[in-house]
């Protein structure tokens, strides 16, 4: 399935550094642009001849009716929530990542490299290993922009945007070239690994991976809401200028969101590579980090509602494939559900001030009955 | 409609935000061609009612009636300006990089043969509009290199642009020096007598309200308590209904400074944020028990002195020693772990988070303590709510609850805050920068205490203001800066206000602080 494309809406909703509390109207304003978007995609179906009702029915069936898909879309739901995560823990630090891919790439690619050449060492001792690898290569690799912003004031979002090419190219030299297998019938990938993830349901993407995923979305929750350096971290993304006078190594926390957010971009690349592929191939990511990044942005970087919101993403990904099969119509009109929501997600000022207006409306009207009846 | 029928009718005017009542049933009728002034301690509504009728905030109940129509449901300020209301907020709204002239046309630019903006019809007009009311202004300059009190008045001029005769000032004199007080009041009296325009004013000031207005109303937690004719009333008795008791304002007796030297400053130089230098090599020494006031009018380096010695902003000669150390190079988190506060006169951009809650804000420079932390990691977020709530209890900061976002306060009450938070870290140096700025004088009365409070406790105080009343109040010595550089240093009781204002603009004398 294609995925959406929209890194420009992306920068512009940056650019805008979006609030950073979910209050209870943004909630009902966001609950409110989900059902208008299943709207429109239910008009958008009916308008092609289909009948809503059976397409949803076929999107939810897809998604969670058989062990299968339900195992297909917790496997989503970590990619998700673990980019997603990734965004949030250096927004909410202030800096913005949009490198993620390139972390992914190259953390994909280390844990290949490490999981092929450890062959014969304890399974254990080579996914350790392959993990620290990738978890390495894509903290150092978001420390680069991350140092040139602090030290230097440049930029992150054009930095991390430029790095991200320069890794996906660089990695695929490496696996065309270099790191080329000499396996027949691959075209373009490393030496397959030694040991892998099996398969939690059977013929679905569910693996062990899910464990190391639900551990680290774990730490980052706990770092993020709990911790001292959280604290720290909210302070400083709200007010950089206010946390520096405050006494907070604002400078520091900055470098330390951007790495940990590399650091979960090399997880999810790791996880790819054991869980799904065997080995590093060309095609790694089809975009998962902005995937991860939009629902991010969507639940305003709090951590909980990245969980939620990714389990619902996924659902629609995963759904919508199935419902392309099964109901026959286009897996895009969920593309057109996805981006309808994110339309009225930036619109959601817009959706909170009509909300304002109509609840004054309605207590005028409540008021001059009062008073009309006294 | 006749000549003294209201120009502007509040009627059972309720705004509820979801932690306070702002405005309770406020009913009010402002005459046309009259000056009304609006007092009220900090947080009392005097904001949330003229955004009302500016069409920043809507009402939950009531409703506003100006010039006989009735406003809209969908009342917003473009509504507001059609109708004549023009409004200046207390924090400006001016885009810096634009010229003046660009500024005051903002939205509604001469437009030659129907597609070019046409610069030259459009400096012309501005000096038109500018010599009319008697607010000279240079329609070329850029607006980032004027001066407050000229921004403020390009800020009236841009009201006045679109055609507004019913003028709201929100705390217009906070940011004034003394003789630019005056002049702004000078230009309202004309406006209000010749034109016949209204004016609305918001000041903490009561000596401003008996000099400018026509009719005075008191507000108190929401409610409107009072209306007085300003001939009828005097400021003892106005300081009475806004507080609810007599203010003392005790005679403060001087301190005993000791010999021990805390802070040394030699040779001081500094940039402003343009990169011109602001500080100018300044020498000066701050003892144990004593305040040192800084006079001068604003934007003669007060703000690049105070944040050099805190280091944020770096310094581009000489030194800052504490207790024999140089703490020229070190980070604010290193000169705070050394024993110095900072009470920034900048409050919305470095003084505070906007966003953050009132606890985060109070608690910044404690998160690391043990008593708020667990296992070495974990943050208290309930110690340190309690903790917060017992500070804003302490100082009387007064918020819908210490977890709402800190924008949420009125502006004296977000000064309490920081006051709070920096008094609380019991440091032997304090450097204040306007601590009194934009809060009501029952809350200075407090805050003076507290300042001499830490002065008996044998702090060394930086007190930097542009309230000559203020400085003569507190300090033990008085300074004057003047273009960055220190024309004079006198101990409080041997000088005047006529000699000190003397050396603020520009006379020298020849001693050494
Ligand atoms: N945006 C907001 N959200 C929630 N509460 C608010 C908001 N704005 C103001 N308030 C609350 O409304 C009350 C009145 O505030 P307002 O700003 O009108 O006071 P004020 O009289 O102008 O005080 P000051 O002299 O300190 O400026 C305060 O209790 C304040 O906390
Ligand atoms: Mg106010």
């Amino acid at each position: 399935m294609s995925r959406l494309r929209i890194l420009p809406a992306l920068k512009a909703l940056i650019a805008i550094k979006p609030k950073q509390k979910l209050t209870a109207q943004y909630l009902l304003s966001l609950f409110i642009a989900i059902v208008l978007a299943f709207l429109v995609g239910a008009g958008i179906m009916l308008l092609c001849g289909y009948d809503p009702i059976e397409c949803y029915a076929a999107l939810f069936r897809g998604a969670l009716g058989k062990p299968r898909a339900f195992g297909n879309t917790l496997a989503k739901t970590a990619t998700l929530c673990l980019t997603g995560l990734a965004m949030s823990v250096a927004a909410k630090a202030g800096i913005f990542n949009v490198g993620g891919e390139g972390q992914l790439y190259f953390g994909g690619l280390a844990a290949a490299v490490v999981g092929a050449r450890l062959a014969g060492a304890p399974a254990w001792v080579i996914v350790v290993c392959a993990l620290l690898a990738a978890v390495f290569a894509g903290g150092l690799y978001a420390w680069v922009p991350g140092i040139l912003k602090v030290k230097l004031k440049v930029n992150e979002v054009v930095t991390t945007i430029l790095l991200n090419s320069a890794a996906i190219y660089f990695c695929s030299y490496l696996t065309n070239g270099p790191l080329k297998t000499a396996e027949r019938g691959i075209s373009s990938g490393t030496d397959s690994i030694a040991v892998s993830f099996s398969p939690i349901i059977r013929l679905s993407n569910l693996n062990g991976s899910i464990w190391i995923a639900f551990a680290a979305a774990l730490i980052i929750w706990y770092l993020m809401t709990r911790s001292t350096a959280g604290f720290e971290m909210k302070i400083t993304g709200a007010n950089e200028r206010f946390a520096k006078y405050g006494g907070i190594r604002a400078d520091r926390l900055m470098i330390a969101g951007m790495v940990i957010s590399g650091m979960l971009c090399g997880l999810v690349g790791m996880i790819e590579v054991f869980g799904i592929h065997k080995r590093f191939i060309t095609n790694l990511s089809a975009g998962y980090y902005f995937d991860g990044m939009l629902v991010a942005m969507i639940m305003r970087y709090q951590p909980f509602g990245v969980i939620v919101m990714s389990f619902f993403f996924a659902i629609l990904t995963i759904g919508g494939s199935a419902m392309e099969l099964s109901a026959g119509i286009s897996g895009e009109v969920i593309l057109i559900v996805q981006a309808v929501i994110i339309f009225f997600m930036a619109a959601e000022g817009g959706i909170r001030q009509s909300l304002r207006v109509w609840s004054a409306k309605r207590r005028v009207k409540r008021t001059h009955a009062k008073e009309a009846g006294v | 409609m006749t000549e003294n029928a209201p120009i502007v009718r509040f009627e059972h005017v309720s705004v509820r935000f979801p932690s306070a009542l702002a405005n309770d049933d406020v009913s009010l009728a402002i005459r046309r061609g009259e000056a009304f002034a609006l007092v009220g301690e900090n947080g009392a509504g005097k904001t949330t009612l003229m955004n009302v009728l500016y069409g920043l905030v809507r009402p939950a109940l009531g409703t506003v009636i100006i010039k006989g129509e009735k406003i809209s449901q969908r009342h917003d300020p473009m509504r507001a300006i059609a109708m004549g209301v023009g409004m200046v907020h207390q924090h400006f709204k001016l885009v810096p990089s634009f010229t003046v002239a660009q500024n005051i046309a903002l939205g509604s630019e001469p437009v030659k043969n129907l597609v070019f903006y046409d610069q030259k019809r459009l400096n012309r007009e501005v000096l038109a509009l500018s010599k009319r009311f008697g607010l000279p202004v240079n329609p070329g300059d850029v607006v980032d290199d004027l001066s407050v009190g000229l921004q403020q008045r390009v800020e009236i001029l841009k009201a006045l642009h679109r055609g507004a005769d019913i003028l709201v000032l929100d705390e217009p004199t906070a940011v004034l020096s003394p003789a630019e007080t005056d002049e702004l009041f000078e230009v309202l009296r004309s406006i209000v007598r010749e034109q016949s325009m209204t004016v609305i004013l918001i000041t903490h000031k009561l000596h401003e309200v008996m000099q400018f207005s026509d009719r005075v109303g008191v507000m108190k937690q929401g409610r409107l308590v009072g209306i007085v004719n300003t001939s009828e009333t005097d400021e003892k008795q106005l300081a009475a209904m806004m507080v609810g008791r007599e203010l003392l304002f005790r005679d403060l007796r001087a301190g005993e400074p000791s010999d021990r030297e805390v802070l040394t400053i030699s040779g001081l130089r500094a940039m402003d944020d343009r990169g011109l230098e602001a500080v100018k090599g300044i020498d000066l020494k701050l003892h144990a028990g004593e305040i040192v006031g800084v006079c001068g009018v604003e934007g003669n380096g007060q703000t690049e002195l105070t944040e050099c010695i805190m280091g944020i902003r770096p310094q581009t000669g000489g030194t800052v020693t504490l207790n024999g150390r140089n703490i020229s190079r070190l980070k604010p988190r290193e000169i705070r772990g050394m024993g110095v506060s900072f009470i920034p006169s900048d409050r919305m951009r470095t003084g505070l988070s906007a966003e953050a809650t009132v606890m985060e804000n109070m608690l910044v420079g404690k998160q690391r303590q043990t008593e708020f932390r667990r296992f070495g990691v974990q943050f208290r977020k309930r110690r340190a709510t309690s903790y917060a709530k017992a500070l804003s209890e302490q100082f009387d900061v007064r918020s819908g609850g210490v977890d709402l976002p800190m924008k949420s306060l009125s502006g004296g009450n977000m000064q309490k805050a920081i006051i709070a938070r920096e008094f609380s870290f019991d440091t032997p140096v304090l450097i204040i920068n306007q601590p009194t700025r934009g809060v009501d004088i029952g809350a200075i009365e407090f805050i003076h205490e507290k300042i001499l409070q830490k002065r008996a406790a044998g702090c060394a105080i930086l007190l930097v203001s542009a309230d000559l009343d203020e400085l003569f109040r507190l300090s033990d010595r008085l300074v004057t800066l003047y273009e960055g550089r220190l024309t004079g240093s006198f101990v409080n009781g041997e000088i005047t206000r006529q000699e000190i204002s003397y050396y603020m603009t520009g006379g020298r004398q020849e001693v050494r602080a």
